[in-house]
């Protein structure tokens, strides 16, 4: 069974019926790990299409999560449940429970440290208090507001209040965490989560092939969440610094927000400056001020590293990658493409009116960029399929125009296996407008080929 | 040097899935054989020696039909070989329903690529939703051919997604990566039927009566029929397709999640369902 990535989560949804027989067919510590390889930090099972369920099919999971957690670090456990289905979860494994339960996958998200929409309204309740305050601190540290009810009057009485939070939580238990760095992407920043303590570990946990790519894609603003860090030793400082300095050459920033030095030495801070690393109090202190976000060069790609040549390796697969994207949005929009020219030079978009764009970056045996600009109506129409119905919410077109966008990226990776070339695909980027798309690929080099969508202009851009 | 090559590059491909292929699918669909035709007649009249007879013409029919009635779920202790055999220890609806199940096999492929399955798991397949319909029918209280043919035609809807999406394995499998969208929901949005709507088409080339394609629209668990029997039997049917999709070996078929199990539809029949087929 394939999982479905959401912000750092697979999810696997079963269906019908789940003993001890069908248990292991549904999903193999192989289907898992591929979720993994593509940088999900949470693995759960959705029960949503579950009708019946007893000790046994639930076993057959349990066991493969405990092997993919002591090897990989990350949080796993189920979601999509009902109240009836929660109880008897905890009545099954009472006090052997060691993986997470989450009421929704809405809620499971909250606790992903790569999900973007923070700061929500949250009150939440479980008649364990422990579980009541480990719920609050991972959620606090997610950059959400949480109202923790003490008890189920209270519970009662606050959740009656209409529109007053965001999400309810209940039902919902947090199994050990993920240890795994996360990383999400917020605005044109990428930001890494570590905790406890840091050691020579992180440049095993650490996905350096990643940051390097996102590097190369134009992101320029790294930050490190660092509020669950209990201490740092000369290693990971070493890690950190040597990080900062080949980061330099890209213009790039690291810096660290809500790191404590209680128990780490004061000195460590001083090289760590020394080093380029910015430090900061609270995340707003960064995100919500947009002139020091732009200072940091969260928008700017300009530099040399940048300005790499398209090479004969890349022009040698442009059929695989033209494939790849015309394929996918010619699935999605259900239209034939017509290809009318195709030239290696700088970008060359024309009106800049009515269209948006999305990357999406590639690395390992070869390395690029994908650009793909839409006029808004392509884009709405490639997304409906994902959708279900037509919208005119710019945000979730963007968004779902991400999803697409790994679509393609998955899809060349696939082609590009065929030859024997393997690559992985970072995370998609988005740009609302082309001004945006401009200021990391204006200068760039590339292969651009213009196709037709029922007569709606597209550009393929594929640069280094 | 790269301008040259680029210019060589030809985009030919093909698009999704259009209304006009699912058409060309179903003009390819052959009229049911003549001996088959001349079986059900016979057996809509009840003259089952006739129908042997019509049926034994057939040589794939009566190999089918001597397969089916020996696999175990059938539990015949010694093996039955004479199609007149079988039809008599069958009865009518039952044989009925078998050739029934002769006909969908005539749409299957001869290799399976989307699903990973083949002859042995899909007539095996045909034999649990077979029983496992009559018992609920007998549980019901119900006694109608037609209603105990209607199961015939579920598999319909795994055969049609075979045709229409083995082209586009690759394609599904990375949609269904980024977005939990079952086969039925991708062919709806693109083009405006269902899976189950072809397979109503498939039953009305093949003169099938209208009951059957009625049900297996409610069994869609998205279309709920306003004829209450109608409806009732639509839930026991989608529950019982999902009941037999959990079975390792469809789910090793990836027959699991190839469309949406809608749980609500049929939450108010589950307990007498559970109890009948005694599942703990």
């Amino acid at each position: 069974m394939r999982a479905v990535l959401k912000d750092g989560i697979g999810f696997f949804t079963p269906q019908g019926f789940l003993d001890g027989s069908s248990g292991n067919s549904f999903l193999s510590i192989d289907d898992i790990e591929a979720t993994i390889a593509q940088n999900a930090n949470m693995i759960l099972v959705s029960l949503k299409k579950v009708i019946f369920f007893n000790r046994n099919g639930l076993d057959s999971f349990v066991k493969m999560f405990q092997k993919v957690r002591s090897a990989n670090h990350c949080t796993v456990g189920f979601c999509d449940y009902d109240t009836k289905k929660y109880n008897a979860i905890i009545n099954f494994y009472q006090d052997d429970l060691s993986f997470s339960l989450f009421k929704t996958q809405d809620i499971a998200m909250l606790f992903s440290a790569n999900y973007k929409n923070q700061n929500k309204n949250i009150l939440l309740y479980n008649e364990d208090k422990s579980q009541r305050a480990a719920m609050a601190i991972e959620l606090h540290d997610n950059g959400h507001n949480p109202i923790v009810a003490q008890s189920l009057n209270e519970f009662n009485e606050k959740s009656n209040a209409e529109n007053a939070y965001d999400i309810i939580i209940t039902d919902t238990y947090l199994g050990q965490m993920g240890q795994k760095v996360a990383t999400r992407v917020t605005g044109n920043a990428i930001i890494y989560t570590v905790s406890s303590f840091l050691d020579a570990e992180i440049g095993n946990t650490f996905n350096i092939a990643y940051h390097n790519n996102s590097l190369n894609v134009g992101f320029r603003l790294f930050i490190f969440d660092t509020y669950k860090v209990i201490s740092m030793n000369v290693h990971a400082l070493n890690f950190f610094s040597k990080l900062s300095s080949a980061g330099a050459e890209y213009n790039a920033t690291i810096c660290f927000v809500g790191m404590s030095f209680d128990k780490t030495p004061k000195e460590f801070k001083e090289t760590l400056e020394d080093s380029g690393i910015m430090f900061f109090n609270q995340m707003d202190d960064i995100l919500q001020n947009k002139e020091l976000l732009e200072e940091l060069g969260a928008s700017s790609a300009s530099n040399v590293k940048d300005k790499r040549a398209i090479n004969k390796t890349t022009v040698t697969e442009l059929p695989n990658f033209i494939d790849a994207t015309v394929a996918t949005i010619e699935m999605m929009t259900n239209s034939k493409a017509i290809k009318e020219s195709a030239n290696v030079s700088k970008m060359e978009i024309g009106s800049k009116d009515g269209k948006i764009a999305s990357s999406i970056g590639f690395y390992g045996d070869m390395d690029g960029m994908i650009v793909l600009i839409f006029p808004i109506g392509i884009a709405k129409k490639a997304c409906e399929l994902l959708i279900g119905e037509e919208t005119n919410d710019t945000e979730l077109v963007l968004d779902t125009l991400a999803e697409l966008v790994n679509i393609v990226g998955g899809k060349v990776k696939t082609l590009l296996a065929d030859e024997k070339i393997s690559v992985n695909i970072t995370l998609p980027r988005t740009y609302p407008d082309i001004d945006s798309l401009l200021e990391i690929v204006q200068d760039k080099k590339g292969v651009q080929v213009d196709l037709s969508f029922n007569n709606d202009k597209f550009i393929f851009f594929l640069t280094r | 040097m790269i301008v040259a090559k680029i210019m060589y590059i030809n985009i030919k491909y093909p698009i999704m899935i259009t209304k006009e292929t699912i058409d060309s699918f179903i003009n390819k669909i052959p009229p049911a054989p003549k001996a088959l035709k001349e079986t059900l007649l016979h057996l809509n009249t009840g003259d089952l020696i006739k129908a042997a007879n019509a049926a034994k013409e057939d040589k794939a029919l009566s190999s089918y039909l001597k397969i089916l009635v020996n696999k175990p779920i059938y539990g015949f202790k010694n093996e039955v070989s004479e199609v007149s055999q079988i039809f008599g220890i069958l009865g009518v609806s039952r044989s009925r329903q078998a050739v029934y199940n002769y006909m969908m096999t005539l749409l299957s492929p001869s290799k399976w690529v989307l699903f990973k399955l083949n002859r042995v798991v899909f007539y095996n397949l045909q034999a649990d939703l077979s029983m496992n319909w009559q018992k609920i029918l007998t549980h019901l209280d119900i006694d109608d051919s037609d209603i105990l043919s209607s199961i015939s035609l579920l598999p319909a809807s795994i055969i049609v997604s075979e045709a229409l999406f083995c082209e586009k394995k690759k394609d599904v499998e990375l949609l269904r990566s980024v977005n939990q969208i079952d086969l039925n929901t991708i062919l709806q949005r693109l083009c405006g039927v269902d899976l189950f709507d072809i397979c109503q088409q498939i039953a009305q080339k093949w003169e099938m009566p209208q009951k059957i394609s009625d049900i297996l629209q409610a069994a869609s668990g998205l279309k709920p029929s306003e004829d209450e029997m109608t409806n009732r039997l639509g839930k026991w049917m989608h529950l019982l397709l999902f009941y037999t999709l959990s079975q390792s070996k469809y789910i090793q078929a990836e027959l699991n999640d190839f469309i949406d199990f809608q749980i609500d539809y049929v939450s108010d029949i589950y307990e007498e369902f559970s109890n009948l087929m005694e599942i703990t």
